[in-house]
């Protein structure tokens, strides 16, 4: 069997052995990590276990505070959030004292006078005060990295840092001492810290158990140096109480979670996916032994559900990072002289780990710009009849095998004129290419490298750097970005990103006597060349092979003789051939294949240094039948071959003249026939066209659904395709009849349409009713004749739950 | 002067070596065992096209795509049909597999019977090769893995 591993004991000397036992993977994995990861992984190695916890629980505090400073903004009254602020910063101090970090103990020590004063009432948190606490909080994160990453404080200077917090204490800031104010804090403060621990994410619950205890024990020393004279009686009762509130909350959270290194969460991944594979090949070579089959599909129930849990071990709420943008909001709207209002919802959706840290770049340029360049400064607003205060939100929120991240703003919206005539300045795009496309065409063409359409560079966005590069990262992960924006209104950019970077969708391709895997993220459709088709659908101009699709002239690219330059190879006439349709960086191409396999879902493996180089294939993959299989790289293979953006654009400008005139507006359709009429679903809404056996629709009451991706889906069958299947099926008995869905999106829902067959797709005008000039709706001008628009909106949703009897519900919840 | 080098190097030290033995066609290698990870056998690695020529193809390795090295490409040997070993070895830019015909058994042997590589060897197996033992009916060529490692041979081979 190939590929079949066994440790082959070639000798019985017992020391031969021993190595066999050693495990690499430790070895394998610290290496991975790159230069400076090893060094720092080293010095964690050398750093005593003590510092480390430290360090992690400083920055966790240290995050906490950040989020509670920009919060205080808007409740300078909220005892619980001083509390919590103050905690933070007494327990870095309180810590650094026996590890002697001198630098920082003084730093904290300052901050804590301060916030000393703020939680007993003393002084009034103000804006110059939090973007005081602000900058302390930066000078102790500044610290803490420069201990993480070189094992020393480092050479800095904090007096300034210092000076500017004790004049923050100045008398002026201090509030005459009101005693019945006094006295309000202090009661309110137990009651409100014990609600306020539940709350906070879970992760987080046992560093506040953790730094509970340490409090009431220094609290007192700390109350004498604040230069406000304080009754220690009550500063020892407050402290005495809160602690005691929130252990009582947290302590149950701090015994049911555990840190776990990330390192060894991706050996897990990996070794599951080793046993998902071997648990495979155990299925295949247990098929036929009926004793076995017990056996195997228990093995087969626990592999699958290990693999799940140990992916949701690697998730993480997206909170992690929406929690620093109110702090980046803040600072930058201050700065552009902004009133900005944040929104977040969703915060709870989870990503997986690495796939968080990649968006986290792309998300902070996203909400950079939309404050830069979306919200108005508050004169504008008012002069446009809109609240002088502008609304930023953050959306996420699940669709599918994707999570949606949205960044919207109510701001002045994206002028679809200007982007074009900057791009036409730029040299981006050739007028006349642009007096073609329509609005939505025009905004993709803020994603090219080297576009910005603000006026004045200013240092915070407009450098022609931006979405570009956000587009870039988030494609690297297997995601993509769409952008609407309407004049006046605002602008929303939308993040799709898959559930996990590990595991992508890819269809499995054959070339060169191999498989290989094409990620399906940018495949957009398969054409298969019969072999006497291919002398007259490709053509040549020179060296250059084209494909005719749909009267547009596609660049191909022949796999197998960009990997075997110096091989013989079949003409396409001498066999069958498939176009794979990929579109990539605005790149559009063909790339010819022999053969096409199933689809799969596969887990992409690096690849060493050596083979990274040929700069062609992503990763490699092992197959469900064990096989080893190269992903290929879409746009690595498009610049290797020569797709030029430019040449590619050319070529599409030219074509459309053409296309234009017979066809106004290029609104592209899916024809299909339904039971013998025709029928036009818009292509843009169309997700996927699949052949199902009639068996896996379903009803309820008499509405047909499919169970699709695990959600189930409302069947429209205006058509009558179902009943006419059912009826071909009773005459013809040996095979289980077929039926098409065309799944579509609609909204927020799937939709999905039952056809008998799928025509062609066509580029539809728009027919206007004779003598009123007026534009009719439903129905759309295909290949000269008038055919009905399939109306997705008036797709019945599936009964609600209330009038549904009481299964129904139990199945609605299974299934989601 | 030889037997003088000889009973020098015995005075001195004799530390004993344990070497893993490999074949290609019909020489026997010798690998130290201390950078041996495992040995996988009977594998057929799938080809990468357009890597470099030394690169015997990818195998799957423990969750892990591991790449191969073919040593019979590297001594322009002709190519294994056959089903091949794998030494999975450690070096220090990580680990790759050495392709080879087959395993033999370990062997102890003593430094005192190492020599360095002869003069007359071309210059493309000096650099491969770590001198030989000496043992009783016949020559035990050592390999270094370390010379072995695909990034080192990238930079050797620059093709």
């Amino acid at each position: 069997m190939p590929g079949k591993r066994c440790n082959c004991p070639l000798t019985p000397d017992p020391c031969f052995l021993k190595f066999i036992l050693f495990h690499p993977i430790k070895a394998l994995s610290a290496r991975r990590a790159g230069a400076a990861k090893s060094r720092l992984a080293g010095w964690f190695k050398a750093m005593d276990e003590l510092t480390r916890e430290f360090l992690i629980e400083s920055q966790e505090g240290l995050d906490r505070m950040e989020q509670c400073l920009t919060d205080l903004e808007t409740r300078p009254q909220d005892a619980a959030l001083l509390g919590e602020i103050f905690r933070s910063v007494h327990t870095i101090k309180g810590t650094t004292g026996f590890l002697g970090f001198k630098r920082l103990e003084t730093l904290a020590h300052a901050g804590e006078n301060l916030l000393g004063l703020l939680r007993d009432g003393k002084l009034a948190a103000n804006r110059p005060l939090i973007t005081g606490l602000l900058h302390l909080l930066d000078g102790l994160r500044a610290i803490l990295k420069s201990i993480e990453t070189m094992a020393s404080e480092g050479e800095g200077e904090d007096s300034a840092l210092i000076e500017q917090l004790v004049a923050l204490q100045a008398p002026a800031n201090v509030k005459q001492p009101v005693h019945a104010k006094v006295g309000a804090t202090f009661s309110a403060a137990p009651a409100a810290a014990a609600p306020q621990a539940p709350s906070a994410p879970q992760a987080q619950a046992p560093v506040s158990a953790a730094q509970a205890p340490a409090a009431p024990a220094q609290q007192p020393a700390n109350a004498i140096p604040a230069p406000v004279v304080q009754s220690a009686a009550a500063g020892s009762e407050t402290d005495a109480s809160r602690p005691r509130a929130q252990i009582a909350a947290a302590g149950s959270a701090a015994e049911s979670t555990l840190r776990v290194d990330v390192v060894l969460l991706n050996r897990m991944m990996n070794l599951v996916g080793e046993l998902v594979l071997t648990r495979n090949q155990v299925l295949q070579a247990t098929a036929s032994d009926p004793n076995m089959t017990l056996l195997s599909r228990r093995l087969d129930m626990v592999t699958a559900d290990l693999r799940e849990n140990v992916m949701k071990a690697r998730m993480q709420p997206v909170s992690n990072i929406f929690s620093k943008m109110p702090r980046i909001v803040r600072d930058l709207s201050q700065s552009l002289g902004r009133r900005v209002r944040l929104v977040v919802e969703g915060q709870d959706t989870e990503l997986d780990k690495s796939l968080l840290e990649a968006i986290k770049d792309p998300l902070t340029h996203a909400v950079r710009n939309s404050l830069d360049h979306g919200i108005e400064p508050p004169e504008v607003r008012v002069a446009a009849g809109k609240d002088p205060e502008g609304t930023l939100k953050l959306r996420a929120s699940h669709e599918g095998s994707h999570v949606i991240i949205e960044v919207s703003d109510d701001g002045a919206g994206i002028a679809v004129e200007k982007v074009r005539d900057k791009a036409i300045e730029r040299g981006i795009i050739a007028p006349e290419r642009a007096s073609q496309l329509g609005e939505h065409e025009l905004l993709q063409l803020v994603f090219l490298p080297g576009f910005s359409t603000a006026a004045a560079v200013t240092n915070v966005s407009g450098r022609g750097v931006g979405m570009d590069v956000v587009r870039t990262n988030v494609e690297k992960i297997g995601g993509k970005v769409e952008i609407d924006s309407r004049t006046g209104k605002g602008t929303t950019l939308r993040l799709r990103i898959p559930l996990t970077l590990a595991i992508i969708p890819a269809l499995i391709v054959r070339s060169v006597n191999q498989s290989f895997a094409l990620p399906q993220g940018s495949l957009s459709e398969l054409v298969h060349v019969p072999p006497e088709q291919a002398a007259k659908t490709i053509e040549w101009i020179e060296g250059a092979p084209l494909y005719r699709l749909r009267g547009k002239l596609l660049p191909l690219v022949f796999l197998d003789r960009l990997l075997m330059p110096a091989g013989e190879h079949k003409s396409a006439s001498e066999r069958d051939s498939f176009i794979a349709v990929l579109d990539v960086d605005g790149r559009r191409y063909g790339l010819v294949v022999d053969g096409l396999a199933d689809p799969e879902e596969i887990v992409v493996k690096p690849l060493s240094a050596v083979l990274k180089v040929i700069g062609l294939y992503s990763g490699a993959t092992v197959l469900g039948n064990a096989d080893l299989a190269l992903i290929l790289d879409p746009g690595a293979i498009a610049v290797k071959a020569g797709v030029t953006m430019s040449a590619d654009r050319d070529a599409e400008g030219a074509d459309s003249e053409e296309e234009d005139t017979n066809a106004a507006k290029g609104m592209e359709y899916l024809l299909v026939e339904a039971a013998g009429r025709r029928a036009a679903v818009p292509l843009a809404d169309v997700l996927r066209i699949e052949q199902i056996p009639l068996s896996r629709i379903e009803f309820i009451g008499d509405r047909p659904v499919l169970n699709f991706e695990g959600q189930l889906m409302p069947v429209e069958d205006s058509g009558g395709v179902l009943a006419a299947a059912e009826a071909n099926s009773a005459s013809q008995t040996d095979r289980e009849p077929q039926i098409i869905v065309v799944v579509c999106r609609e909204g927020n829902r799937h939709v999905g349409i039952a056809v008998s067959h799928v025509l062609d797709v066509a580029a539809g005008g728009d027919l206007f009713e004779a003598g009123t000039s007026q534009r009719t709706g439903g129905v759309t001008l295909l290949k000269d004749r008038v055919t009905g628009v399939v109306d997705l909106a008036g797709v019945q949703p599936l009964p609600v739950c209330e009038n549904v009897s009481e299964d129904w519900n139990q199945i609605a919840e299974t299934v989601a | 002067m030889s037997t003088a080098t000889v009973s020098h190097k015995k005075v001195k030290a004799s530390v004993l070596v344990e070497v893993c033995s490999v074949r290609l066609a019909e020489t026997w290698f010798g690998v130290p065992i201390t950078h041996i990870l495992e040995i996988v056998g009977a594998v057929r690695p799938q080809p990468v096209p357009l890597a470099p020529a030394y690169v015997g193809g990818l195998v799957h390795y423990r969750g892990d795509v591991l790449t191969t090295v073919s040593l019979r490409q590297l001594l322009d040997l002709p190519p294994n049909e056959g089903a091949q070993a794998i030494l999975v070895l450690e070096s220090t830019g990580g680990c790759f597999g050495l392709l080879v015909d087959a395993v033999g058994e370990v062997l102890t042997v003593s430094s005192t019977d190492h020599e360095p590589n002869p003069s007359i060897l071309d210059r493309r197996r000096k650099a491969l090769f770590a001198g030989a033992y000496k043992l009783k009916d016949r020559l035990l060529v050592m390999l270094d893995p370390e010379r072995l490692d695909p990034l080192q041979l990238s930079q050797a081979h620059p093709d």
